[in-house]
């Protein structure tokens, strides 16, 4: 039965990071033309619990993109430069949109194994009925 | 007859196969994208049934040992794969662990339909039904 706890809470943790990624990137992608903003990512990291015996995942601290910001030549807008330009943000959509999709992918794959672990065991305690 | 069980003893290991196999299924599906991960899976229970119990081994006796074999003695050791490693060092595929998924699914049914036709057995033998 522990197994299945396990199962269960491990599973909960990928769960959990995989929605705080994706947080992440929509925080990313509606900043996307805020001006001086720096992509946020979130890094995964592997949490052992000695007790359990399973290593469950956890996200680390938030690091922002330190790449250089987009230089934008627009003299109309109220933050430029004598020369017209003003720095954007350094958020690349692409990026964005397939961190997005791994994301959800691996939500997807985490949701099944919690769905599955959870008829196993309702189909264990099905033995004691009747 | 009835002191030495052994269907319901194979079906018990069966099933807690399957159960150790699934927690370690989705410990690699919930790392898939943590850096440094490796996969880790345990031997096929053909495999560690016809090993058999194995009384040389280290008995871990709580749960904060690192080794050993807790409960019944069979070899459950986990094994670390490392092979087509990502770029960042994880060796997770997903799409294998669906499958492995889907295998311990299977495994697991299968065990339980065992225990449940045997015990259906031992009940009618005692004339209920």
């Amino acid at each position: 039965m522990s197994e299945f706890a396990n199962s269960l809470s491990v599973t909960a943790s990928g769960l959990k990071a995989q929605a705080t990624r994706l947080r992440h990137v929509s925080e990313n992608i509606s900043n996307a033309d805020t001006p001086g903003y720096r992509r946020k990512s979130v890094p995964f990291e592997a949490a052992r619990d000695l007790e359990n015996d399973v290593e469950r995942v956890k996200t680390g601290r938030v690091s922002l993109d330190r790449s250089d910001l987009e230089n934008i030549y627009d003299p109309s807008h109220p933050l430029s430069d004598e020369s017209g330009h003003y720095e954007g943000s350094n958020v690349d959509l692409m990026i964005e949109i397939a961190d997005a999709r791994e994301a959800q992918r691996s939500y997807d794959a985490n949701l099944k194994m919690f769905e599955q672990a959870r008829g196993m065991s309702s189909s264990l305690m099905n033995l004691l009925r009747k | 007859m009835f002191t030495e069980l052994n269907v319901f003893k194979i079906a018990y290991s069966m099933a807690t196969h399957a159960g150790k196999r699934q927690a370690l299924v989705s410990q690699n599906i919930a790392n898939a994208d943590t850096p440094g991960y490796h996969a880790k899976d345990i031997k096929p229970f053909k495999e560690v049934y016809a090993a058999g119990p194995r009384p040389g081994d280290m008995v871990a006796s709580r749960g904060s040992h690192l080794n050993g074999n807790k409960g019944s003695q069979m070899d459950w050791a986990v094994t670390t794969s490392d092979t087509g490693a990502d770029p960042n060092d994880n060796s997770v595929s997903i799409e294998t662990e669906i499958l492995n998924g889907v295998e311990v699914k299977r495994q697991h049914d299968r065990a339980l339909a065992i225990y449940k036709s045997s015990m259906n057995i031992l009940r009618t033998s005692i004339g209920r039904s």
